[in-house]
């Protein structure tokens, strides 16, 4: 087997007032720190350390200690991820991205996260596809 | 004083929306990109034929106010909502319909998507 490969990593800055009600929907949207204030109030803000890209379906994220297999990434979403510290979420299990900007994740209950949260988004070296970036 | 032209914004394939016209005044000048790697092509287009101000969201804020247009490259969960829901009319660059937490803010008169440049005319 090969490597795992760190395609993304960040620490979570500050969370919006309105967190909670979208992680119990199963959504978490996060921004790099820098993003324009009017989407704070929403957002994960975070600082990221690693901005490779490439995420794919069958990747891992880590959110602190809980995994979630990545079973679905929209057209949009590596671009919005590298470029912006952008990345919508979902914990629905969809093997389609429903949106162009999502990370589709198994449906399984979402981290409230708090300033210090760590999410790592793994994945096999030997699948890291370039044009993704 | 700057002498502002309108120009007329629609959807591009596979968009929804619009079409919107877009003319900034001296109040609300900005043509806001809240977009990745600077001021897009799109909203520098608009700039240009409009007169108004280019102006990078990741960069600097700006007062809802003095926003003329948003201009994003959202994936259709988060930002198409927010300008919507400021009333402020958005562009998407990317084809986006109404979804999200916010889709009940975004309406054919205030949003318009799948925007490419051969999508921005004049007025």
């Amino acid at each position: 087997m090969d490597p795992a490969q760190t395609r993304y990593a960040t620490m979570v800055t500050s969370v919006g007032d309105q967190v909670a009600e979208f992680v119990a929907q199963g959504l978490l949207i996060w921004f790099a720190e820098g993003a324009p204030e009017e989407l704070h109030f929403f957002a994960v803000l975070h600082r990221p350390t690693v901005t490779t890209g490439g995420v794919r379906p069958g990747d891992l994220v880590r959110i602190d200690d809980t995994a979630f297999r990545v079973t679905a990434v929209g057209e949009v979403a590596n671009e919005n991820m590298v470029n912006l510290g952008h990345m919508d979420l979902k914990a629905n299990g969809a093997h389609e991205a429903p949106l162009p900007g999502d990370i589709c994740l198994e449906e399984l209950p979402l981290p409230e996260p708090r300033p210090g949260t760590t999410l790592v988004i793994e994945g096999d070296a030997a699948e890291a596809d370039p044009t993704r970036r | 004083m700057a002498d502002y032209k309108a120009v007329r914004v629609e959807a591009g394939r596979g968009g929804w929306g619009g079409p919107l016209t877009i003319k900034p005044t001296a109040e609300r000048s900005l043509i806001y990109s809240v977009t990745g790697g600077g001021i897009h092509p799109v909203a520098q287009r608009i700039a240009d034929m409009t007169g108004g101000e280019p102006f990078d969201g990741f960069k600097s804020s700006a007062p809802f106010d003095k926003i003329a247009v948003a201009v994003i490259d959202c994936g259709g969960t988060a930002r198409v909502g927010v300008y919507p829901m400021k009333k402020v009319p958005t562009v998407d660059v990317h084809a986006t319909s109404p979804a999200g937490p916010l889709a009940m803010f975004i309406k054919e008169d205030i949003f318009v998507s799948g925007v490419g440049l051969e999508n921005v005319k004049e007025a």
